[in-house]
């Protein structure tokens, strides 16, 4: 009993010190003595409702992870993944769980709305009015059809970011066919990891990521792709990491990064490399796995005098080599390969040439072996040529279409729609003054040749009025007001534009908006999703609502429709056909009558049930020499040269070209941007970055952390709790830099630091890393909102954004994001 | 009778946080009230440095030092419910001391500035239901005896080995194991999502349960041994152990 009075003072003690805890204590019972008794009032269990699982796709990354929606009493209470979905396994990211808060967001918008305060900007309040979706759709339908009549329906264009399927940015280009836009629609590739995919274009023909073969894979090379971070899709990543590191024989894994990162820390080999000179490492890899005659080759053929070799500095004799499966290989080695020894590579990129070496005797010696990259390497001015170096390994050791190696992805066999937009085209669709402008972005332009998409560009364009001045733009699913490189254009530009925002947040686009179009949040959405570049096989995952809309929102896809309804002519009439979205996914799901998923799937009802349709296996595979295709049991079906060029090698020679033909498609434009002689610009070669900022002594880098949910990570507020743990960034992020280049600016650990890009400056709070690189400071990229709901708003330090000069790989015409180098002083 | 333990293998874990979402969600925890945090250290420089995580459920200890010292005896080991340890939120008077006594640091006091504002507790206001707050989107169990459901103001919460999902396993499940169909619902959040599949649930007490053959082929560790706490949480690995803390800013510069 003396202990227990000893405790009540101690409780007394802790009542007055907190005023919160004092309201609970109180209410334990002021005798001090009911504690230990079961109170009347006490409280056992209760019992529950019933709980309704329905199956949707996450929407907080591209991986489009299967989730169980679990909902009781009319409350989505719980998501796990889905066991039966391919990509998710049962499993989920750290961001999966939290799609609750998406639903429950009290900054959601309730329904449509439109503007009263003309004036636009950061700190003006929109004053948006409620008004009807009947007025809305009205509004903006007027507004087109007085662009088409005045013959300026290409001034109309849409934007979106994560198009999900058939059912939403699957309807743009039927929109832009029968309206009349070039725009239809700009999307955000530019802005994501288009460098990747045109590696992938110039050496194997094929404008894609990868699809892998990973729980097969011996040995993963893997530069600047944030594996356990932000690799797509995240959560399989995850899952075959475990498989991968516990499997016989466990894979081994050399990660090549420019910071300290949790692949970096969890893999056997960490390489610290100097920012955008991962094409140089490459070429020294290849450079070792010839010399040292590790190549493959079935793949890559061999010497016609087998007695021959590759020697540092030595020519071969053209003629001398039989390639196979490959083209350009005796140039590539003659005009760049055979001075790319690793010593040359530990000058340009930092890395010790023992290490360099070691890595390609081990990645030339354990098949199979993958080298995988993404943004790191890429997102700086000579990104298409890194990308191309380090892809050009993955040949080298005939990784492609093997087992365990890397393949690309089938497509879904999807039913046509209802109606056929080529026969709804009136005059105007067909031959209206719309046909002979260009988009918005100059994107496939002689001012950007070689990309499909620009959409950084757009902004500052339409600031120029080059190639013209923008009237409408709608805005699905992305916001690039804020995520654009020097994002403070945008803020400019779109102050005169109409602009449209469907997302369900209040984002800054929404800030600028003229009419608000709420979308519903993913758990209230019927919408099918084809899957990204995964294991090959195609697969379409479906969203079906877990409960129906809270608020007045809608399905962008029907917000489409409804617009596309109201445009005068045949256009009208093509969507009235084509109704809503459960139609038109209706129609789609009839390709399934005559492929059955793997799991039953066959018709719309059952694809609702599963959540997913999905066929294996993929049809197609590498094998001791020779192309094989699937012919119901086993890949049995030899192809010919012919079929392998149009099915998987789609180069112009039909063969892995370490001398890009497309490339060279291009060379006088090559040769303005980026210098490289016109003779040269096929080859895989090195490619010197140009760093914005260039005297300035910093490289600034701006990952994405795990928790980054597609631009809504700083809302949500236990993944802001937890955004940046490798710094302790708890609610906030800090700037992570090494002690020495800190100590160095008489800047101490939590000090509050200026960082400055030829741009302007932002401030941030350190915290010391010295894992880091000494010369590379890293703020992850998520903070600085000037919108986006309550917690977003004004959280944490300044927008990394505001310090990216928009400057882009002229080729892929990915924004150079990483690439821009600034000061640090103390603030 | 079954003893619940849990196997965490370090050299499979991503460090990706998914524990602690799926935790917090299934729990309703508030941010910060992290029941199962991934705490990250690093050691060395440049270019040879380390950086190292470590998932941290309650250890569910066996001689469990928190239960020693409570005053009110609101918080207790149940035998019966594979030696859990609950806190009773209608006996527990928040005084805190079992926080104190824990040598893992998995107790948590909710009733506190927020870690993050706007504070969820106004969001979300617990009004007439007596709970801390009542976001929309909370799990329908509830069992105030056993710490499960949102808790009352002025009470210590902590991890439960989700016992409102095992305890409805079908009796005589020994191992837990997530691709298992007929018991996936029962296993812990935590366990359930880890992608990596770092992470395995079961019966300590039957050596046939795939927790004791990972502790058994792996070399199991439990924290902090010397304690005599006994923790009913096993990691594998190289490296398990809890590194000494540095502060970043002293010592040699990590």
């Amino acid at each position: 009993m003396k202990l227990f009075q000893a405790m009540m003072s101690r409780r007394r003690f802790l009542q007055t010190s907190t005023a919160a805890g004092a309201v609970g204590a109180t209410a334990a019972g002021v005798t001090g003595l009911s504690g230990l008794t079961q109170s009347t009032e006490a409280r056992a269990a209760r019992p529950r409702g019933e709980t309704k699982v329905t199956k949707n796709i996450c929407h907080q990354c591209p991986a489009r992870c299967g989730i169980d929606v679990y909902t009781t009493n009319g409350r989505v209470h719980a998501m796990y993944g889905d066991t039966g979905n391919p990509i998710a396994n049962g499993k989920l990211c750290p961001k999966g769980h939290l799609g609750s808060y998406f639903l429950y967001d009290p900054d959601r918008f309730k329904g449509p709305m439109k503007r009263t305060n003309p004036r636009k900007g950061r700190n003006e309040d929109p004053g948006f009015v409620p008004i009807s979706w009947e007025e809305a759709f009205d509004t903006v339908a007027a507004r087109l059809n007085n662009l088409r009549e005045r013959g300026e329906s290409h001034r109309f264009a849409h934007f979106y970011g994560r198009g999900w399927g058939a059912s939403d940015a699957g309807l743009y280009g039927d929109f832009g066919k029968l309206y009349g836009t070039p725009n239809s629609a700009i999307g955000h590739a530019s802005m994501c990891a288009e460098g990747s995919k045109k590696a992938k274009h110039a050496t194997d023909g094929n404008n894609s990521y990868n699809a892998h073969d990973l729980r097969k894979t011996n040995y993963l090379l893997i530069m600047g792709a944030s594996f356990l971070e932000a690799f797509r899709p995240y959560n399989n990543m995850m899952q075959m990491w475990g498989e991968m590191r516990s499997k016989s024989p466990k894979t081994r894994v050399t990660c090549v990064d420019v910071r300290m990162n949790p692949t970096m820390a969890a893999s056997d080999r960490a390489l610290y490399i100097k920012p955008a000179t991962d094409g140089a490492f490459a070429l020294a890899v290849a450079h070792v796995i010839l010399t040292e005659s590790l190549w493959d080759r079935d793949f890559v053929g061999d010497f016609k005098d087998l007695n021959q070799r590759f020697r540092t500095g030595e020519r071969i004799m053209p003629g001398s080599f039989d390639e196979k499966w490959v083209h350009g290989l005796t140039e590539w080695w003659n005009e760049e390969l055979k001075d790319r020894t690793p010593e040359w590579a530990e000058g340009i990129t930092g890395i010790p040439a023992r290490h360099i070496r070691q890595t390609a005797i081990e990645f030339g010696s354990t098949r199979p072996a993958v080298a995988i990259f993404e943004r790191g390497p890429t997102g700086h001015t000579n990104g298409t040529y890194n990308g191309m170096a380090i892809h050009s390994l993955n040949a080298l050791v005939g990784s492609m279409f093997t087992e365990g190696g890397l393949f690309y992805q089938m497509g879904t066999p999807y039913g046509g729609l209802p109606a056929n937009a080529d026969d709804y085209l009136d005059d105007y669709a067909r031959n209206g003054p719309w046909k002979s402008q260009p988009r918005i972005d100059l994107a496939r332009t002689a001012e950007w040749p070689m990309t499909s998409t620009m959409m950084q560009e757009a902004g500052p364009n339409h600031l120029k009025g080059t190639p013209y001045k923008m009237d409408t733009a709608m805005f699905y699913s992305t916001n690039p007001i804020w995520t654009a490189p020097d994002p403070k254009a945008w803020e400019e530009a779109l102050k005169d534009v109409f602009v449209i925002d469907t997302s369900p947040f209040p984002g800054e686009t929404a800030m600028y908006a003229d009419i608000v179009m709420p979308e519903s949040t993913y758990l209230e959405r019927l919408q099918d999703s084809p899957t990204y570049p995964f294991e090959g096989w195609p697969m379409s995952a479906l969203r079906v609502p877990a409960i129906d809309p809270i608020y007045d929102t809608k399905h962008f896809g029907d917000m489409l429709i409804e617009i596309g309804k109201r445009i005068n002519g045949p256009t009208g009439e093509f969507y009235r056909i084509i109704d809503n979205v459960e139609n038109v996914l209706r129609h789609r799901a009839k390709g399934f009558e005559n492929n059955p998923g793997d799991n039953g799937v066959r018709d719309f009802e059952s694809w609702k049930e599963k959540g997913v349709w999905y066929r294996k296996p993929y049809h197609w595979r590498f094998i001791r020499g020779d192309f094989y295709e699937w012919e119901g049991q086993r890949y049995s079906k030899r192809m010919t040269a012919a079929e392998v060029k149009q099915k998987l090698l789609r180069t112009p020679s039909g063969k892995f070209e370490f001398k890009s033909g497309y490339l060279e498609q291009y060379a006088d434009y090559i040769n303005k941007e980026l210098g490289v002689p016109v003779e040269r610009v096929g080859l895989v070669q090195w490619v010197e970055p140009r760093h914005t900022g260039g005297n300035r002594d910093l490289y600034f880098v701006t990952p994405k952390t795990p928790m980054h949910a597609e631009g809504r990570g700083a809302n949500i507020p236990h993944a802001a709790a937890i955004h940046q743990p490798v710094a302790g960034g708890r609610g906030t992020v800090y700037l992570e830099l090494h002690p020495d280049t800190a100590r160095s600016r008489g800047i101490r650990n939590g000090d509050k630091v200026k960082i400055t890009s030829d741009l302007g400056s932002i401030e941030a709070e350190c915290r010391f890393v010295a894992s880091h690189r000494p010369d590379t400071i890293i703020l992850p990229f998520e903070f600085g909102h000037w919108a986006q709901g309550r917690w977003a708003k004004d959280r944490g330090p300044g927008h990394s954004g505001e310090l990216t000069a928009n400057v882009s790989d002229p080729i892929s015409g990915l924004a150079s994001y990483y690439t821009g180098k600034v000061t640090l002083t103390k603030a | 009778m079954a003893k619940w333990g849990m196997v965490i293998d370090l050299d499979k874990c991503t460090g990706c946080q998914a524990c602690t979402t799926a935790c917090a969600m299934e729990n309703n925890t508030l941010p910060g009230e992290s029941w199962q945090d991934v705490l990250f250290y690093h050691e060395g420089e440049y270019p040879s440095a380390q950086m190292k995580w470590l998932p941290r459920p309650c250890m569910q200890c066996e001689n469990p030092s928190c239960v020693h010292v409570c005053p009110t005896r609101a918080t207790y080991k149940d035998e019966s419910a594979g030696g859990v340890v609950f806190v009773d939120w209608n006996k527990c008077i928040g005084c805190k001391y079992c926080m104190i006594a824990c040598p893992y640091g998995v107790r948590f006091y909710a009733d506190e500035k927020p870690l993050l504002e706007p504070d969820l507790r106004e969001i979300f206001p617990g009004g007439q239901d007596k709970q801390l707050w009542s976001p929309p989107y909370q799990s329908p169990d509830e069992d105030w005896s056993k710490g499960i459901g949102i808790q009352p103001p002025g009470v210590v919460s902590k991890c439960t080995f989700c016992h409102h999902k095992t305890s409805k396993a079908p009796a005589g499940t020994v191992d837990f194991d997530e691709d298992n169909p007929a018991v996936k619902e029962y296993v812990p959040a935590c366990v359930r999502t880890c992608a990596p599949k770092a992470r395995y649930f079961g019966d300590l007490d039957n050596p046939e349960s795939q927790v004791n053959q990972l502790i058994g082929d792996k070399h199991g560790v439990r924290l902090k041994d010397h304690t005599g706490n006994k923790p009913q949480v096993y990691y594998l690995g190289a490296g398990a152990g809890v590194p000494a803390f540095q502060p970043a800013d002293k010592g040699d510069k990590s």
